[in-house]
C-alpha cells in the first residue's frame, strides 16, 4: 500500500463521513429542540431523493432544479409529519414517540418500493468521477465535492444558529424548555422548525450520495452511520456531530487495510461501545449528570 | 375478543380443509403452487421481478390457453424480508394451511436452506431455488434452478486460467454465503492450474465505501479481479475503479452479478468489463423464446423492464409447466420429480436444450460476455462445466 | 373470577394442539417464544428504564449457545442445554450490563444497537463453531427416552418453559427485588435515597433479561430448526421493542399480549409482500397514536381508572441540563 493510495482512501472516507456528519446533525437537531429519536431520517432522506429525481425523469430539470425539488418535498415531508404524527404524539412518552418514528421509517420505505419500485437506479452528480492527478495521488472530484458541499451547509447551519433569532430560540429549547417557554419562545414554532431544517440538511445529503451509493428504497439504512456518527460526538453537539461523522468514514476505511477481516467490521460499532464506555459524552461531549 | 376472533378464523380454515383432495394442491380445475420470498428487505426488487413478473407472467399466458390439462395455475406468495425464520414459517404455512402442491422459486440462500429439512421431510418439491450456493445439491425434491457457484467457478477458471492463460487473481467478494461459496470453488478450481488467489477482500452488504478493498486489491496486482458482489456494490466497484484510474486488471462478474442494472448503475465506468453471462440479453436477444417472453411482458406488464430476474421466473415456470404436461393428468409430486427428471434435450429457446437427469440440475451453462459501447457483446459460444 | 380466567387459559394452552391445524401450533410456539423475550426485555425496559435495541443478539448467543450443545453433545437432556443457553446468555449480559452501567437512556439504546451488529459479525467470524454463513440446522433435541420432532412436542417444551418463566417473572416483580427495580424507574434518585443499591439492581435485570432472552433463544433454535447471522437482524430488536411498547411498559401481562399480537401481526401480514412493512407500520404508529402507553395502560384505563389517571411522567431526560 502506498502512501498516496492511503490519501485517497482517507479522502474517500472524509466524504462519506461528511454525509455521515449530516445525518448526524439531522438527527441531532430534532433531539436537542424534541429530546426524541428520528428513526425516520433516511428514509426522509430517501424520500425526497426520490422526488428530486422524478423531477429529473419527468421534468427534465438541470440537477440543480432536482436538488431544489428534493429541499422542498423533503421540507414538506417534516413539517407535515411532525404536524400530523408526532406533535400528537409529544406528551406521550419518548418510547412511544420512538416507535412512531420507527413505523414512520418502515412505512417510507415500503411506500417508496411501491412507487418507484425496490430498484437500483443511478443518480447524476455535480461532480466528475475521473480523477485529477496530483504528483502521485489521485483524488476524485466527487470525493473533493461532498467534502466541500457539506462543510459548505454546516457553516450555514452554525451561522443559522448563532446569528439568527430562530437559532437562537433553538438553542435556547435544547438548553431549556421550560426556561425557554418563560422567556416567551414559542416551543412549537421550533419542533417545527427544527423538523424542516433536519429534512432539509437530509435531502441535500441525500442527492450528493446517490451519486455514489445509488438511489434506492434502502439507500436511507446510510441514517444508521448517522446514529453511530452521532454519538461518537457526543450526541446533541453539533461540532462533535461533525467530528464523529469524518472520524466514523475515515476509520470504517482505514479498518480494512490494517485490520484482519475477521473485526474489520465490527470497527465501527466496537470503537461505539469503547468511547461510550469511556467517554460517554462523545469525544467531544462532557457526560451531562442529571441533577436532582 | 381476540381468541373468539381466531377460533372462529380456525374453524373456517378446519372446514375448509376438509375434503381431501387425491393430491395436496391440485384439484380439477386448479394447481395451486407458491413460495416464500423477499417482497421487503435487501432482495425485494429481485423477488418482486421473478415471481410477480416472471413466474406469474408464463403462467398467465399458459391459463389463457387453458391451462395444464385443464387446470389452471394458481400461485401463493409470502414475504421473507430475507429472515430464515421467516422463510420457516411462511413455507409451513404454504404447506399445511394454503396445501400448495410445490414450492418454486424460493430466494437467496439462508431462507432456502432454512426450509430445505422441511420439505424434505414432508415430500414438497422445491423447484428452482433462485441462489446459487451448492448447499441445496443432492436432495431427493430439488430441484435446482440457478448455475450453481461451483459449475460457474469451473467455467470461468476453464477459460481464464486455461484458454486466455491468466496467472494472476484476486476476488471482491460479499461477505454471505453466495460470497463465500465462489471463494471456495475459486480456490479449488485455481488449485487445478496450481494457481492461488492473490487476494480476496470482503464488502458487506449496503457499503458506502469501498475504497479500501479496492485499493488492497490494486496493490496485489491481480491481471483479473473478479467481482463476487450484487449490482450495487458491484457498480460502486466499478466507479472506484475509475476513480483511482486502475486500468491494468480486468474486472470479471459472476453469473448472479452480470445483468444490464449493474451496467445501468456503473455507466461508462463498466466499459471493458467481462463476465460469466447465465441468460441471453432479455433486452436484446434474437432467440425466439427470449421475443416471446418480451411479448408478453409488453402484454401483461408494459410498463414493468424486462430483465434478468423475470426471465429466470418466466423460465421457471416454463420447466414447471413442462414438467406438469410430461406427467399428465394424474398430476402427483412423485410424478412431477420423475417427469422433470426424464427431461431431455428440452428447446425452451431461450437456454440450451435442457437435460435435468439425476443430477436434479436445471441449468449447468454461461458464455462469456464483454462490455462494449454499454452493452454485453457474446465472447465465446456457450461454455461447459461437466 | 381471576382464578376461572387463569384456568380458562391454561386450558387453552394445553388443548391447542388438539383444537388447532398444524401450522398454528407452530405459530402458538412462536408467541411463547416471543413472549419470553418481552418478558426479559421488559424487566430491564419496563422496570429499570434501560431501553435495549439489541436483544437480537441475546437471542442469537442463545440459540447458538443451544443448537452446539445440541449438536456436539446429543446425550444432553433439552432442559440442560436450555439453563446452559440462558446462563451463557446472562454471563454476556453481565459483561455487557456492568460498563453499560453508566449510561442511560439514548446512549444505552445505541450501545446495545452496537452490541447487536457485533454479535453478528461474531457469528459470521467464529465460522468453526457457528459455521457462519453456511448456516446452522439443528437436530431435533432429545428429552429423555423422547426425540422432540414434532410441532406439537416441541409446542409443549416451548409453553412449558414459558409458563415457568412468566410465574418467575411475576415472583420476582412482587418481591423486594420487584418493588426496588419499580422504584428505579420511577426516580433512581429516590430509589438511591431510599438505599436501594443501584448499581446492582441495573446489573441484576440486565442479566435476568439476558438469561431469559438466552433461554427463548435456545428454543428459537428447537422450533426453527435452522440458524444463521441473517436471523438476528436489527430489524428483529426492533420487533422486540415494539412488543413490549404496545404491551406495555412494566407489565408480564402485557408482554405476552403485546408479542402475541406483533407475532401474529407479522405473520398475517406476510402474505401483502410488498405492503407488509407499510401496514405493519402503520398498525405500530395507529397504535401509539391512539393507545399512548401500550394495551397495559389502555386495559388499565377501563379496569383501574384511577390508576390510570395519573400516568408516570414520561421519561425525558436531559431536560434540566
Amino acid at each position: 500500500m502506498t502512501w498516496a493510495a492511503l490519501v485517497h482512501v482517507v479522502i474517500s472516507g472524509l466524504a462519506t463521513g461528511s454525509i455521515y456528519a449530516l445525518m448526524a446533525i439531522s438527527l441531532v437537531i430534532i433531539y436537542n429542540a424534541t429530546r426524541t429519536l428520528n428513526f425516520a431520517q433516511g428514509e426522509m432522506l430517501m424520500v425526497s431523493t426520490f422526488v428530486g429525481w422524478t423531477a429529473l425523469q419527468v421534468l427534465d430539470v438541470p440537477l440543480v432544479g432536482a436538488l431544489l425539488v428534493a429541499v422542498v418535498a423533503s421540507a414538506l415531508l417534516g413539517f407535515v409529519l411532525e404536524r400530523v404524527v408526532i406533535r400528537h404524539a409529544i406528551s406521550a412518552t419518548h418510547f412511544d414517540v420512538l416507535i412512531i418514528t420507527l413505523g414512520l421509517s418502515l412505512m417510507l420505505r415500503s411506500a417508496a418500493g411501491v412507487a418507484w419500485t425496490h430498484d437500483e437506479f443511478p443518480f447524476p452528480s455535480f461532480f466528475g468521477n475521473r480523477p485529477l492527478v496530483v504528483g502521485p495521488v489521485r483524488v476524485a472530484p466527487v470525493s473533493l465535492g461532498i467534502i466541500g458541499a457539506s462543510l459548505a451547509l454546516m457553516l450555514a447551519l452554525g451561522a443559522l444558529f448563532r446569528w439568527t433569532r430562530l437559532g437562537r430560540a433553538m438553542r435556547a429549547v435544547a438548553q431549556n424548555q421550560r426556561a425557554a417557554r418563560l422567556m416567551g419562545i414559542s416551543v412549537e414554532r421550533v419542533y417545527s422548525s427544527s423538523w424542516v431544517i433536519a429534512s432539509v440538511v437530509g435531502a441535500v445529503a441525500g442527492v450528493l450520495i446517490a451519486p455514489v451509493i445509488f438511489l434506492s428504497s434502502k439507500m436511507g439504512l446510510v441514517a444508521i452511520n448517522g446514529f453511530t456518527a452521532a454519538v461518537l460526538g457526543g450526541f446533541g453537539s453539533m461540532p462533535g456531530a461533525v467530528l464523529g461523522g469524518m472520524l466514523l468514514g475515515v476509520l470504517e476505511n482505514l479498518a480494512p487495510l490494517y485490520l484482519p477481516a475477521s473485526i474489520k467490521h465490527s470497527v465501527p460499532f466496537l470503537t461505539m461501545i469503547t468511547i461510550l464506555i469511556v467517554r460517554p459524552g462523545g469525544v467531544l461531549g462532557r457526560v451531562a449528570r442529571r441533577k436532582v | 375478543m381476540i381468541s373468539r376472533a381466531s377460533f372462529v378464523l380456525l374453524l373456517a380454515l378446519a372446514l375448509s380443509a376438509l375434503p381431501a383432495a387425491a393430491q395436496q394442491g391440485v384439484s380439477d380445475t386448479e394447481i395451486v403452487i407458491g413460495g416464500s420470498n423477499s417482497f421487503s428487505g435487501p432482495l425485494a426488487f429481485t423477488g418482486d421481478q421473478i415471481t410477480k413478473f416472471g413466474v406469474d407472467l408464463y403462467f398467465r399466458v399458459v391459463n389463457d390457453a387453458g391451462g395444464i390439462h385443464g387446470r389452471k395455475v394458481r400461485t401463493v406468495y409470502y414475504d421473507d424480508g430475507y429472515r430464515p425464520q421467516d422463510a420457516v414459517a411462511n413455507t409451513k404455512k404454504l404447506v399445511e394451511q394454503d396445501r400448495v402442491f410445490a414450492i418454486i422459486i424460493p430466494q437467496g440462500s439462508p431462507p432456502v436452506v432454512a426450509t430445505l429439512d422441511y420439505l424434505e421431510e414432508n415430500k414438497v418439491p422445491m423447484l428452482f431455488p433462485y441462489q446459487s450456493s451448492p448447499v441445496t445439491r443432492g436432495k431427493r425434491w430439488v430441484l435446482q434452478g440457478m448455475t450453481l457457484s461451483d459449475r460457474s467457478s469451473k467455467m470461468m477458471i476453464d477459460y481464464l486460467a486455461g484458454q486466455r492463460k491468466i496467472k494472476r487473481f484476486a476476488a471482491l467478494y460479499q461477505d454471505d454465503e453466495y460470497g463465500k461459496s465462489f471463494l471456495t470453488a475459486f480456490e479449488k478450481d485455481l488449485a487445478r492450474f496450481g494457481l492461488k488467489l492473490a487476494a480476496a477482500e470482503s464488502v458487506k452488504r449496503g457499503v458506502t465505501d469501498v475504497s479500501a478493498q479496492v485499493a488492497k486489491l490494486q496493490a496485489a496486482k491481480p491481471e483479473v479481479t473478479f467481482l463476487v458482489l450484487v449490482p450495487g456494490p458491484g457498480a460502486q466497484a466499478l466507479k472506484e475503479r475509475q476513480k483511482i484510474g486502475w486500468t491494468d486488471t480486468i474486472m470479471v462478474s459472476t453469473g448472479p452479478l452480470t445483468d444490464e442494472r449493474y451496467l445501468a448503475l456503473a455507466g461508462d465506468a463498466a466499459e471493458g468489463v467481462e463476465g460469466l453471462s447465465l441468460w441471453p440479453d432479455p433486452v436484446t436477444s434474437d432467440l425466439p423464446g427470449v421475443k416471446l417472453y418480451r411479448e408478453h411482458m409488453l402484454r401483461y406488464h408494459p410498463n414493468n423492464e424486462v430483465n434478468r430476474y423475470s426471465i429466470a421466473g418466466y423460465f421457471a415456470a416454463m420447466l414447471f409447466t413442462e414438467g406438469a404436461k410430461r406427467a399428465g393428468r394424474n398430476l402427483t409430486r412423485e410424478s412431477l420429480m420423475t417427469a422433470l427428471e426424464s427431461i431431455k434435450g428440452y428447446a425452451s429457446g431461450i437456454l440450451p436444450p435442457i437435460t435435468i437427469g439425476p443430477d436434479h440440475e436445471t441449468q449447468k451453462q454461461g458464455f462469456w460476455v464483454r462490455v462494449e459501447k454499454g452493452h454485453f457483446k457474446p465472447m465465446t459460444d456457450w461454455l461447459k462445466s461437466e | 373470577m381471576r382464578h376461572a380466567a387463569l384456568a380458562t387459559g391454561a386450558a387453552v394452552v394445553v388443548g391447542w394442539p388438539w383444537a388447532a391445524p398444524r401450522y398454528f401450533v407452530f405459530l402458538a410456539s412462536l408467541i411463547a417464544i416471543n413472549a419470553i423475550v418481552a418478558i426479559g426485555l421488559n424487566l430491564l425496559s419496563g422496570y429499570t428504564n434501560q431501553l435495549s435495541f439489541g436483544h437480537a443478539g441475546f437471542l442469537a448467543i442463545g440459540a447458538y449457545a443451544a443448537a452446539i450443545l445440541t449438536i456436539r453433545a446429543p446425550a444432553l437432556p433439552v432442559p440442560a442445554a436450555l439453563l446452559l443457553a440462558g446462563l451463557v446468555t446472562a454471563a454476556v449480559g453481565l459483561a455487557l450490563g456492568v460498563p453499560c452501567l453508566r449510561l442511560e437512556g439514548l446512549y444505552l439504546a445505541m450501545a446495545t444497537l452496537a452490541f447487536g451488529f457485533v454479535v453478528v459479525e461474531a457469528i459470521l467470524n467464529l465460522d468453526w463453531l457457528t459455521r457462519g454463513n453456511d448456516g446452522l440446522r439443528v437436530p431435533a433435541a432429545r428429552l429423555g427416552p423422547w426425540t422432540l420432532a414434532t410441532d406439537t412436542a416441541r409446542y409443549y417444551l416451548v409453553v412449558t418453559v414459558a409458563a415457568l418463566l412468566i410465574v418467575a417473572a411475576v415472583n420476582i416483580t412482587r418481591t423486594r427485588t420487584g418493588r426496588a427495580l419499580l422504584a428505579i424507574r420511577e426516580s433512581e434518585i429516590a430509589a438511591q435515597a431510599s438505599g436501594i443499591n443501584l448499581a446492582a439492581y441495573k446489573t441484576l435485570a440486565f442479566v435476568v433479561s439476558a438469561f431469559y432472552t438466552g433461554v427463548a433463544g435456545g428454543l428459537f433454535a428447537l422450533v426453527v430448526g435452522f440458524l444463521s447471522p441473517d436471523s438476528f437482524d436489527v430489524f428483529l430488536s426492533v420487533d422486540f421493542v415494539a412488543m413490549i411498547i404496545v404491551g406495555g411498559l412494566g407489565s408480564i401481562l402485557g408482554s405476552v399480549v403485546g408479542a402475541a399480537l406483533i407475532t401474529t401481526l407479522n405473520d398475517s401480514l406476510a402474505g401483502f409482500q410488498n405492503y407488509r412493512p407499510l401496514i405493519f407500520g402503520a398498525i405500530l404508529i395507529a397504535s401509539m397514536l391512539f393507545m399512548p402507553g401500550g394495551i397495559a395502560r389502555a386495559l388499565g384505563t377501563i379496569v383501574r381508572p384511577a390508576r390510570a389517571a395519573a400516568p408516570p411522567e414520561p421519561p425525558r431526560q436531559g431536560e434540566d441540563r
